[in-house]
């Protein structure tokens, strides 16, 4: 079957799902889900081999013939926007039913259907024009899905922030493409890989695609907008619509010849993003932030990946390239799942006890023991921790910059500190993320809200259930997924085509199966062995203090604090602080937030600097006649001395 | 099926031999401070002890709070399956397993890491922030180390980087190591495990509410990770893969010995730290592995 | 010889951080002493054979940076009362990475320099760039006069080292006027250092800062 087949399916039912959306919420989400399953069928195809799919049609679109094509690289994107919306849109059932927010989850569906689409069409589109439109079209939903909770004022600034930055975002790529047609004399986009003049115009999509994919000092929409947004929202927005702007940059980094400076450029930013990112998310206080911030940082080792893939691109088609591009394509698809399943876990966090500070919850797996197993899970793929997926891919990446690092070469310049920087970025990951499921999820109930907390029902499960088994599937049999891997490979770069896996990862799979399979031996054996002896249940045992109290218990502030304070320079958390003095001392606080640094202390006082300027020049701009003709004599006295003083001809 | 046969003696051998170094290691310093000590053995008698009595297990403790240890023990006892023991080389050796090391340990530290906040006691909260917190710079420092060692032999490979002897760098690499040794294992000057002052430890505090089977496992494998180090650090500096397979293994004996004396001299006559001045000594430790890196890469060029 | 003589340099280097990443005055004074006895003894390893004006240099420099000036140091803190502590305004990790960046870059920078070809595989250069980089470091961050005299010190170490280029061609001359020089710095940081104390009550270099006006 020609993947076209389900494409046409699947954009068919997208559409009845936006046109039907607003009254019908079944008949919206079967046909979301036989969206999302055409989408991904179509995707599944190509991966698993069949020939390239490409359709010209006669019908012009703004005065463009359309084209659509679906290769190795858009299909496997197309295969995470399909898994996460279908699993998306289970969740929002019981996530944002209609009974509790009559005003917005009817729109909300609709939204949710045009914003897969537009994606879709994004992945699909093979004429720059129409990936312009596609571009906006999605850029708009994913808006007012940000905005669905749009009473809340936060929520309503997130939006705007988003709405705004993509937009200079997308200033960019208009330049961009506009360029790229004005050169080649063609709105069709394809490989231009001799067209050597065309390399400068990757600066230009760099910065475009880089404002969606949230690198490092572009990314000051991110926390806000997926903080604010719903949980299936976020989890879109982290899993799929960032993944837009890597998509754009891997595709037009292997389609386009790159500058010589590129890889090194994006090596050097994605090692940023990915340290930065982390440092950040370690030392937030909100949950939904931490996840955002996160989001940076695996944005960051993915582009470390497609860094060192250009750099050995760029030194003959080095096979450490290869694995480096892999490791990063792989790691698109670990990210998209494990963040999906925290985005859910978090939303039943948030669902079941109304907020997202962690300070305020804790002890939760009592009440909630299926989202708490499952966000462990989470957190340590996330963690890039055997034997689930985020190691593969960090493995892969890693490995390919040691063998970078190995050859003698300018490239081995790039890739140590890059192995280094990752290196740091993974032991703050597992931090942030020890922290963060520890401090929810264990120890007692912090507050009314998190003791009275409740299980999330079955059609939020599921879906986490979904996500769970695939992280699993990808840790313990990589290989299963290498052909499509090697697939998207080979789209990039043809000279690295070939459908054999690199010979390690074929050991990696076999070995984290056993890992595994011993883990859970042995805490079986452990927990038998335990309770044959006898057990006991008895208060924590706190150096002997007989009151513990929830309150003393350690915060996510004071657990982050040590590395927290080494970013201090970066992060500068705004603390208020009252001591206890003197003895009977009367009540103390302490309060601390890490605010956006780029944007707070960077983006906004320069736009402030630039308000009071052009409100300075304003006062010229009155009103008074008189003035303006005196303007007008000043002006003309200036150029007669400026001509004077240059000498009449 | 070999792959399996060939895994049992290893792990029998880390099985049985892990527990001897903080034994070895408790004997130096009784013998630096004049005492008689306890016997060598005392682990062995301990963790024996420790297996047969019951657990007691806060009112708040998830089943985390069992599973974690011994995640965190098939953890770094499979770390320790990757290393290569001298002339009988590596296991399953293959290309990117040292990585595979350096994460197994990373997936340990979640497993207690995990366990102890079970408890919600701000002690263990404490031990857990600490350790997680100072892992950052030791991991920095470990995988500049191997990073040296990979230019050095142009491998990455456990069983080829550490065939060889390293360079001039071996000493640089080796106090780097050293110090990362050290702190990985909470002793001193970074933790000191004698002391009872909750407020000045590390993986004491983590383990204060353990007891019984899972306290024992903690323990064993902590003795795991403190024989890895140390075998780590003797076959980064000798020549291992050069020498007869008697010899090698003697020279391995003799330097895993050599090591733990030194971690007991240092414990003996060092104090504690103070925990602002840690980051100073990892930093430290972490550019003396980066000089050795540039060492081996000037070697290279 | 070249072997020798890049070890002890690296060994300096080495000292170089140690007197950025120490938090005690007497372990820098230790260092700043150790590093100028090593390069003290470099000229007899780069003349050879050693004739009688180089013996000469050499005895002087050793005794002079290894044992007179840090004596003088030491009894300074002794009789002024001044405690132990260094007081970074830079943190020392913070420090220690900057000089460790610093002789990175140095020893990348001196590949590039148009050196003589028998200096061109010498840790000469380099070293004597760390040593005058780690010296601006510790005077720069650091707030006790005392610790900015071996900061002093230590770029002037960087500076003979530069200075040990010439010494085929003019050693003694180098060699004596660098001492000179340093032995005037030591008596007027040691006059300063007296006035400081008895005007202020003590070292801070900070407290200067009350006499802009």
């Amino acid at each position: 079957m020609t993947p076209g087949v389900p494409l046409l399916f699947s954009a068919a039912c997208l559409l009845g799902g936006v046109v039907c959306g607003p009254r019908r919420a079944r008949t919206w989400l079967a046909l979301t889900l036989a969206g999302a399953a055409g989408a991904l069928g179509a995707a599944l195809l190509v991966l698993g081999g069949a020939p390239d799919w490409e359709w010209r049609h006669g019908f012009a679109v703004g005065g463009e013939t359309l084209h659509f094509r679906l290769d190795g690289l858009s299909a496997l994107f197309l295969a995470l926007l399909g898994l996460v919306a279908g699993t998306g849109a289970i969740y929002a059932q019981e996530y944002w039913p209609e009974a509790h927010y009559p005003a917005s989850a009817p729109g909300g569906r609709s939204w949710w259907c045009g914003l897969v689409l537009g994606m879709g069409l994004v992945l699909v589109s093979a004429n720059g024009l129409h990936f312009l439109i596609a571009w906006e079209l999605f850029t708009v939903c994913a808006f007012f899905l940000i905005t669905l909770d749009r009473q809340r004022r936060e929520v309503r600034k997130a939006g705007w922030l988003y709405l705004a930055a993509s937009h200079a975002g997308t200033v960019c790529l208009f330049a961009f493409f506009a360029t790229l047609a004005a050169r080649t004399g063609s709105w069709e986009i394809g490989p231009l890989r001799g067209r050597l003049d065309c390399a400068p115009l990757f600066w230009l999509a760099l910065a475009g695609f880089g404002v969606k994919a949230g690198l490092f000092p572009l990314h000051i929409w991110l926390p806000a907008a997926h903080a604010g947004a719903p949980s299936h929202v976020s989890a879109i927005l982290s899993a799929v619509a960032v993944k837009m702007g890597v998509y754009g940059l891997i595709r037009f980094s292997g389609w386009l010849p790159a500058p010589a400076a590129a890889g090194w450029v994006v090596t050097g930013l994605g090692a940023v993003s990915a340290l930065f990112g982390i440092a950040f998310a370690l030392a937030q206080n909100d949950l939904k932030r931490l996840l955002a911030y996160c989001t940076v940082e695996n944005v960051g080792i993915i582009l470390t990946g497609l860094g060192a893939a250009m750099l050995g691109a760029a030194h003959g088609d080095a096979p450490w390239g290869r694995l480096a591009l892999a490791g990063a394509l792989l790691h698109v698809w670990n990210h998209g799942a494990v963040k999906a399943l925290l985005f859910f876990g978090a939303g039943s966090v948030l669902h079941a006890t109304g907020t997202r500070e962690m300070s305020r919850l804790g002890g939760l797996w009592r009440a909630m023991p299926w989202t708490a197993s499952l966000f462990a899970l989470g957190a340590v793929a996330i963690a890039g921790l055997p034997p689930l997926n985020g190691f593969v891919s960090e493995w892969l990446v890693c490995l390919g910059l040691f063998d970078a690092a190995t050859r003698p070469g300018p490239s081995a310049w790039a890739a140590t500190p890059a192995a280094m920087v990752l290196a740091v970025a993974g032991a703050l990951a597992l931090a942030t993320f020890a922290k963060a499921a520890a401090i929810v999820f264990l120890g007692a109930a912090r507050t009314r809200s998190a003791e009275h907390a409740h299980e999330c029902g079955a059609l939020m499960r599921g879906p986490m259930l979904a996500l769970a088994a695939l992280c699993l599937a990808l840790g313990l049999a990589p290989v299963w997924f290498w052909p499509a891997i090697a697939r998207a490979a080979g789209a990039w770069n043809p000279a690295w085509a070939g459908r054999e896996p690199p010979a390690p990862l074929a050991i990696l799979g076999p070995l984290q199966g056993m890992l595994a399979l011993l883990a859970v031996a042995a805490a079986a054996g452990l927990w038998w062995k335990s309770r044959a002896n006898g057990w006991r249940r008895g208060l924590t045992w706190d150096c002997g203090y007989a009151h513990p109290s929830a309150r003393m218990q350690y915060t996510s502030g004071s657990f982050a604090g040590i590395a927290a304070g080494w970013f201090g320079w970066l992060l500068r958390p705004e603390r208020r602080i009252r001591r206890p003095r003197g003895p009977l001392p009367a009540a103390a606080s302490w309060m601390e937030r890490v605010p956006e640094t780029v944007l707070e202390r960077v983006l906004g006082p320069a736009g402030r600097a630039l308000l009071r300027l052009s409100s300075a020049a304003r006062r010229l701009q009155h009103g008074r006649v008189q003035a303006y003709i005196l303007y007008v004599v000043a002006g003309l006295l200036a150029v007669g001395t400026l001509v004077l003083l240059g000498g009449m001809p | 099926m070999t792959l399996i046969l060939d895994l049992l003696p290893r792990f029998a051998l880390w099985f049985v031999l892990a527990p001897l170094l903080p034994g070895i290691i408790n004997k130096v310093k009784a013998w630096v401070a004049g005492r008689r000590g306890p016997p060598v053995l005392q682990l062995y008698y301990d963790l024996a002890r420790l297996w047969r009595k019951g657990v007691v297990l806060s009112t708040l403790a998830s089943p985390g709070f069992v599973f974690g240890p011994a995640v965190a023990w098939v953890a770094v006892m499979g770390a320790a399956l990757l290393l290569p023991l001298g002339p009988a080389g590596g296991a399953p050796g293959f290309r990117g397993d040292m990585l595979v090391l350096i994460y197994l340990l990373a997936l340990a530290r979640f497993g207690t890491a995990w366990a102890a906040m079970e408890t919600g006691s701000a002690f263990e909260g404490m031990g857990v922030a600490r350790e997680v917190s100072y892992a950052v710079l030791a991991e920095a420092a470990l995988i500049t180390a191997m990073l040296a060692l990979c230019v050095q032999t142009g491998s990455t490979s456990l069983a080829a980087m550490l065939a060889p002897a390293a360079g001039a760098d071996a000493a640089l690499l080796a106090a780097g190591l050293f110090v990362v040794l050290l702190a990985e294992n909470c002793r001193v000057p970074f933790d000191d495990p004698n002391t009872h002052l909750e407020l000045t430890m590390i993986h004491e505090v983590m383990v204060l509410d353990h007891s019984g089977p899972p306290l024992a496992v903690i323990l064993h494998g902590a003795s795991v990770k403190l024989l890895l180090f140390a075998l780590l650090l003797t076959e980064a500096v000798l020549p291992v893969g050069k020498l007869a397979p008697g010899v090698a293994a003697a020279a391995l004996a003799g330097g895993v010995l050599a090591v733990t004396v030194g971690a007991g001299l240092v414990e003996s006559l060092l104090a504690r730290l103070a925990f602002r001045r840690v980051p100073l000594l990892l930093t430290t430790a972490f550019l003396l592995c980066l000089f050795a890196l540039l060492m081996a890469w000037k070697g290279g060029a | 010889m070249n072997e020798t003589t890049n070890l002890l340099i690296g060994i300096a280097m080495g000292l170089n951080l140690l007197a950025l990443g120490s938090s005690r005055l007497p372990t820098l004074i230790l260092a700043m002493s150790a590093q100028g006895v090593v390069l003290g003894l470099m000229p007899l390893l780069i003349v050879e054979p050693p004739d009688w004006r180089v013996l000469l240099v050499a005895v002087a420099t050793v005794a002079g940076k290894g044992l007179v000036i840090p004596h003088l140091l030491r009894r300074a803190m002794r009789t002024a009362h001044i405690d132990r502590e260094v007081e970074p305004f830079i943190g020392f990790v913070p420090s220690l990475l900057l000089g460790a960046g610093g002789t990175i870059a140095a020893v990348a920078v001196a590949r590039t320099l148009p050196l003589l070809p028998e200096h061109s595989g010498s840790l000469l250069v380099p070293g004597s760039l760390a040593s005058v980089l780690t010296g601006f470091v510790l005077l720069i961050g650091r707030a006790k006069a005392i610790s900015q005299v071996c900061g002093y010190l230590i770029l002037e170490n960087g500076i003979y080292l530069f200075g040990l280029l010439l010494i085929h061609s003019t050693p003694l001359l180098v060699e004596s006027g660098i001492l000179l020089d340093v032995t005037v710095g030591v008596f007027i940081i040691g006059i300063i250092v007296d006035r400081i104390q008895r005007a202020f009550d003590s070292l801070d270099t900070r407290k200067l800062t009350a006499l802009r006006e």
